[in-house]
This record gives C-alpha cells, sequence and structure tokens, in this order.
C-alpha cells in the first residue's frame, strides 16, 4: 500500500476551553483532490489552522501525518518547508513587508530547510513574472506591502501565486473560491488545476459546488460539528446542494 | 529654604571638572542641586542621579585611531575627535567648514546642556548654500582611554538649501561618557535631512541634545536613532521661527539587554501656520529600557498650527519596557493638534502567516521588526544613505 499524502487520524481540538474538531479522520492519497463541505462554525478553517501548526490550538488527542511523518511536533514553518501550504481563508495584511521581499524570503528559506541551494534574483524574478502572469496579477500589486491594501479577490490570486511559486505536495485551499468574481474563479480554478499532479495532493475547503465544476475532486467530505460525517463523489456535493446540510445532522449524532 | 542634595562620586567629579575649566556658576548650580532625579519631571523615566554611577577623566585631544564604526558610500565624511575637526578643506561645493569657541547650544534650564556650554571647547560650524548633492556626514569620536567628552556642531543652513546631513557618534571604549550638542538652524525655504545615529559602544554612556531653529517655509525631516550605549539620553528641541515649515521629526530607539535609552522631544510652535509630524518607534528586547517623552506647545499667536505626535512601542521580550509620554500645551485656539500611542508585541497572526510560508520565526520576527520601523526609514531620499541605516537595524536585529 502507498503512504498517503496526508493522514488525520483522531484528531481532537480545543481553543478557550472548547472542543472545536472532534474526531476528524480523514485520509487524502497522493495525487488526489478532496473537498471539504459543511456549515459555518462547523470547524473547517480550524482544521486548516490546526494543519499548518497555528499555535492557539491545543491538540488532547490524534495525529497527523503527512507523507507519512508526524507533523504536530513541527513549527509552521518546519511543516512548510516538509511541502504544506494552506491558502489562508482571510489572508494577513503585513505593513512595512514588501511583497516581493516576502515570496523571495519564503521561496529560500524552503529551499534552505531542504538542503538546496538559494535563487538567483533573475530565476526568482523570473519566477514570480510566470506565475503572475498565469494568474493575471498586476505587477504593481506585487511591489506594494503584502496583502496591504489588495483587494479581495487580489489576496486569494495572491494566496495562488505563494502556492505556485512554492510548489507544496499538500495544499489546502480555505475558501479561496469566497471573494472571487467569475472570471477570477476561473483564473484562479486554472491556476489551481495546471498545479495537480501525481506529487501534489489537495484538500479544498468550500461553501459552493460551482468551485468544484471548475476543480473537480476525487472525493466530497461533509463537516459538521468537528469532525466528517459522510465522504463521498463528486456527486455529494450536488446532493448537498439541494438538500442542505440538515440531513447529515443526523449523522454527526 | 532649600535642602543642600546629597553629592555623589559622579556629581562630585562633575562639579570638579566643571570648576576646572572655571565655570564656577554651573558647578555652583551642580553643587546645590545634583543630577536630575525621577522629581524632574523631563528627566522622571532617566534618573541620572541614580543611573549615571561614574564619571571618567576629561578627554584630552586624540587623534582618531580607530576606523569608523559607519560609512555612507558616496558620502564626504568629516571625522571630529574628542571635539576637534580634522577639517581638510576637501568639503563639497556649497559647504563651508571653520571652528568657534565653546558651545552652539542655545542657554535652557537642562544638566546636559549646561555641561556641554562649560565643556565643549570648540564648535565646527559648517555653513550650507544652494543645492549639495553629496551626503555630509559628521563622523564625531570619542577616542582613547575612558573619557568624558563634550564637543558641538553647529550647522546653518542657508535660504534655499538643501541637504542631507548624518552625525554618527562612536567611540573607541566602554567607559566613555560623551555629551554631544547639535544646533540646526534652517533658513527660509530649506529642505533638509538631519539624522543622529548613536552607534557608541554597549557600554559607553551618550548623552546627545539637539536643537532645531526652522525658517519660513522650510521643509525639515529629522531622524534620532539609538543603537548603542548603555545609557542614553538624547534632548531634541525644535522651534518654529517662521510661518508654512513643516517638520518630520522621526526617530527610532532600539534597546537591547542592559541599555537604558531616553529620548525626549519638545516642539515649540511659535508662529503661526506650520505643521509638525513627530514619530517615533522604539523597540526594546532581553532586560532593557526604552523612554519617550513627546511634548508640543503651542504659544498663543500660533494659530493654524498642525501638530501630529506619534508613538509606537514594539516589545520583544517579558523583561524589557517601554516608557511613552505625550504632552500636549496649546495656548491658540484654532489648531489641530493629536497624539496617539501604541505599545504591543509582535502580532501573533503576522508572524503564523510568515511563518506557514516556510520562514523560520527568527527570520519572521526581523522581517517584522524591520516591517514596522520601514515607516521612519523609508522616506530617506538618499539610497545609499537609506539602505546603509537598514544595515544598521538589521545587524542589531541579527546580533
Ligand atoms: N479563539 C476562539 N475562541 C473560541 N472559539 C473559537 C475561537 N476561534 C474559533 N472559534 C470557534 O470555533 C468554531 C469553528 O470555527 P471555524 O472558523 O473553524 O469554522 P468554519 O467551519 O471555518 O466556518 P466558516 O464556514 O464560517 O468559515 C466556531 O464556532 C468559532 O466561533
Ligand atoms: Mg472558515
Amino acid at each position: 500500500m502507498t503512504t498517503p499524502m496526508l493522514e488525520i487520524r483522531n484528531l481532537h481540538a480545543r481553543i478557550a476551553e472548547r472542543e472545536i474538531l472532534r474526531g476528524v479522520n480523514l485520509t487524502v492519497p497522493a495525487g488526489e483532490v478532496h473537498a471539504i463541505m459543511g456549515r459555518n462554525g462547523s470547524g473547517k478553517s480550524t482544521l486548516s489552522y490546526v494543519l499548518a501548526g497555528k499555535a492557539d490550538y491545543e491538540i488532547t488527542e490524534g495525529e497527523v501525518l503527512l507523507d507519512g511523518e508526524d507533523i504536530l511536533a513541527l513549527d509552521p514553518s518546519e511543516r512548510a518547508a516538509k511541502g504544506l501550504f494552506l491558502a489562508f481563508q482571510y489572508p494577513i495584511e503585513i505593513p512595512g513587508v514588501a511583497t516581493m521581499t516576502f515570496l523571495k524570503a519564503a521561496m529560500n528559506a524552503q529551499l534552505k530547510a531542504r538542503g538546496q541551494a538559494e535563487m538567483t534574483t533573475p530565476d526568482f524574478m523570473r519566477a514570480v513574472k510566470e506565475a503572475g502572469q498565469s494568474l493575471h496579477i498586476d505587477s504593481d500589486m506585487l511591489k506594494r506591502a503584502l496583502n496591504v491594501g489588495f483587494s479581495g479577490g487580489e489576496k486569494k490570486r495572491a494566496e495562488i501565486l505563494q502556492m505556485a511559486l512554492l510548489a507544496p505536495k499538500m495544499c489546502v485551499l480555505d475558501e479561496t473560491d469566497s471573494g472571487l468574481d467569475i472570471d477570477a474563479l476561473k483564473i484562479v480554478s486554472d491556476g489551481v488545476n495546471a498545479l495537480r499532479g501525481p506529487g501534489r495532493s489537495m484538500l479544498v475547503i468550500t461553501h459552493y459546488q460551482r468551485l468544484l465544476n471548475h476543480i473537480v475532486p476525487d472525493v466530497v467530505h461533509v463537516f459538521s460539528d468537528g469532525r466528517v460525517v459522510e465522504s463521498g463523489g463528486k456527486e455529494l456535493a450536488l446532493e448537498l446542494e439541494s438538500k442542505g446540510y440538515a440531513g447529515f445532522d443526523e449523522a454527526a449524532a | 529654604m532649600h535642602v543642600p542634595v546629597r553629592i555623589g562620586p559622579a556629581e562630585a567629579k562633575l562639579i570638579e571638572q566643571l570648576g576646572s575649566r572655571g565655570a564656577a556658576a554651573a558647578a555652583e548650580r551642580l553643587a546645590q542641586s545634583g543630577l536630575p532625579t525621577r522629581k524632574v519631571e523631563s528627566y522622571h523615566y532617566t534618573d541620572l542621579k541614580m543611573l549615571l554611577r561614574t564619571v571618567p577623566e576629561l578627554a584630552s585631544a586624540e587623534k582618531a585611531l580607530s576606523e569608523p564604526v559607519f560609512r555612507v558610500p558616496g558620502a564626504h565624511r568629516i571625522p571630529m575627535t574628542n571635539g576637534i575637526a580634522d577639517l581638510d578643506g576637501t568639503e563639497p561645493a556649497g559647504v563651508r567648514a571653520g571652528t568657534t569657541k565653546g558651545s552652539a547650544l542655545t542657554e535652557r534650564d537642562d544638566v546636559l546642556v549646561r555641561l556641554n556650554a562649560a565643556l565643549a571647547a570648540e564648535t565646527l560650524r559648517l555653513d550650507v548654500e544652494g543645492t549639495v548633492g553629496t551626503v555630509l556626514h559628521i563622523d564625531r569620536r570619542t577616542e582613547g582611554d575612558a573619557g568624558h567628552m563634550n564637543d558641538s556642531v553647529h550647522l546653518f543652513v542657508a535660504d534655499g538649501a538643501r541637504a542631507t546631513v548624518i552625525e554618527t557618534f562612536s567611540g573607541s571604549d566602554e567607559g566613555h561618557l560623551s555629551n554631544h550638542a547639535s544646533f540646526v538652524a534652517l533658513g527660509a525655504g530649506v529642505e533638509l535631512t538631519h539624522i543622529l545615529l548613536d552607534l557608541s559602544g554597549a557600554g559607553a554612556t551618550s548623552f546627545a541634545t539637539a536643537e532645531y531653529q526652522i525658517g519660513a517655509g522650510a521643509k525639515l525631516r529629522t531622524v534620532t536613532i539609538h543603537v548603542g550605549s548603555a545609557l542614553s539620553r538624547i534632548n531634541l528641541f525644535a522651534r518654529f521661527a517662521g510661518e508654512g515649515a513643516h517638520a518630520d521629526i522621526t526617530g527610532l530607539n532600539l534597546a537591547t539587554e542592559g541599555q537604558h535609552s531616553d529620548i525626549t522631544l519638545e516642539v515649540s510652535h511659535n508662529v503661526p501656520r506650520c505643521s509638525s509630524k513627530p514619530l517615533f518607534k522604539q523597540v526594546a528586547r532581553g532586560r532593557s529600557k526604552a523612554v519617550f517623552q513627546g511634548k508640543i506647545v503651542v504659544a498663543p499667536n500660533a494659530q493654524k498650527t498642525d501638530a501630529k505626535l506619534m508613538m509606537q512601542g514594539l516589545m520583544l521580550s517579558d523583561e524589557a519596557e517601554i516608557l511613552s509620554k505625550p504632552e500636549l500645551e496649546i495656548f491658540a485656539d484654532d489648531v489641530v493638534c493629536g497624539h496617539g500611542s501604541t505599545v504591543g508585541a509582535l502580532d501573533e497572526d503576522s508572524m503564523f502567516y510568515l511563518m506557514s510560508r516556510g520562514i523560520p520565526q527568527a527570520e519572521a520576527e526581523s522581517m517584522l521588526v524591520r516591517g514596522f520601523l520601514e515607516e521612519v526609514l523609508d522616506p530617506i531620499a538618499d539610497e545609499q544613505l537609506h539602505d546603509a541605516l537598514e544595515s544598521v537595524v538589521e545587524k542589531w536585529l541579527s546580533t
């Protein structure tokens, strides 16, 4: 049996005395794209943060294996260097840090952590230019401070730009479609699809079936009250769209 | 009735030194009141009586022996060692350099000003005219064995002139006590960037007083940066002397393990229609104390004054202290004045975001600190000077 790219076993996490993740079990094999759908507040972003290593949460039980390796003891930068990437639902604005400086620091830090040579400036510029063009990102935008003054849609595109440049093996996309207009949704989805491949897996969190017409998932999971309550093929998303979440609550109970 | 104060060893030494230079009145004054304690409002957070334990012998004339600790590529450097400027007649066009006797400071009720007035033997006077494209760097150093050194610079910028001047403080010995004075006069319509950078040794004591007199329609940007010296107090006095002038008075107060660094500013709006935007950022780490006091005084006739004081602090350790005190004294009614103050730790969400991209913790911290300070360094137009100052900050962050 081949090692799954991501394996989450009975994961429990709490914040401020409140248990948000209540036994998540989820396996994403290498090369597959899985979608997670679920109500507001069901814990989807919490799961993405816990995977990326945000310090606010207390993990009380469970395991997270990335490509067979337990990552729960690693800090966020170490997880990133191992190939995990989270596209944030709400990307953070960082005044005073130039976007290009940030991109270069991130790319070189990951190369360094993997014992590879740092990128030369011309190679870096070329990579950013290419990735930016395919995502229709205005080069003036990249001259500004990181995410500062970016529109909602621009922030989401910038997340995918980062993803393209960092070439992670496990991508978690938290509502990347929210805030995107119809054209941008297409552009971003094309960008994501271009990154699909045998060595790369994705976990796509979304509320809308529409995104899944563009990024067609191998598996859809329904998330409710801090755990996966149902998994199925892409038709599960259509079922959710017509029936709502109510029918799945019993499964959680 | 005046109760005489107990005189400690540092005060006794200073009194003796003042006496030896014939400054009887200043010696008498110090003997009467001693060094300022926390009871003196302007020294409330920097109790010199407690903090200044010893005073070394008065420094004698020395040749500059050590290499400059800071260079700006392309700048014209004027070395000034133990108060004596080394002028070689190669000043760039538009700059005349000479010396005058005594200190350049005006009389003020401040112990550092009184000490400099009594102990600075001569003043380097620079007259600047026209547009000076070359950055002027006054490299003020305290050399030789541990010494108490007072030096003075008078910068006179003629009507309509444009220039960028940086003064650096550094020295050869950790035991030095340096007390610097700068008087900067801006004529009408001048555009001046003036930078003070304290790079004294980590154990040294560094005091400085800078006075700015700002002529009509002038534009002044000042950047005061503390990096070196264990004990530091920098007095900044800015006075508007002509209408329609603007001053961006900015600074970075960086304090690390064992340092106590105080920047105290007073801006006097004495004439109508001037604006001032003081912006000071403080970063403290280890067991250190960073102090900023900012006072804006608006005289009764200074109508249409626009003054906004901002102070921001970043704490990098639990043992560090950041103190900031704003004060507005407004005697005119048709003015816009305000102040704001924030102190906090590094933003955790920002740290998480950077680290989630693979940037290790220490590097992410240093990116955020640089980002925090950038607002002060960014407006420095001369690129090489800007970069040189960035590397000073960078070095501070990495050590
Ligand atoms: N710091 C916190 N303290 C207490 N509760 C929190 C905290 N952060 C998140 N929560 C709670 O955890 C629950 C799950 O939040 P989460 O953001 O993971 O939901 P979500 O599924 O991503 O929702 P949405 O679809 O709206 O993005 C919510 O009820 C939220 O209020
Ligand atoms: Mg969410």
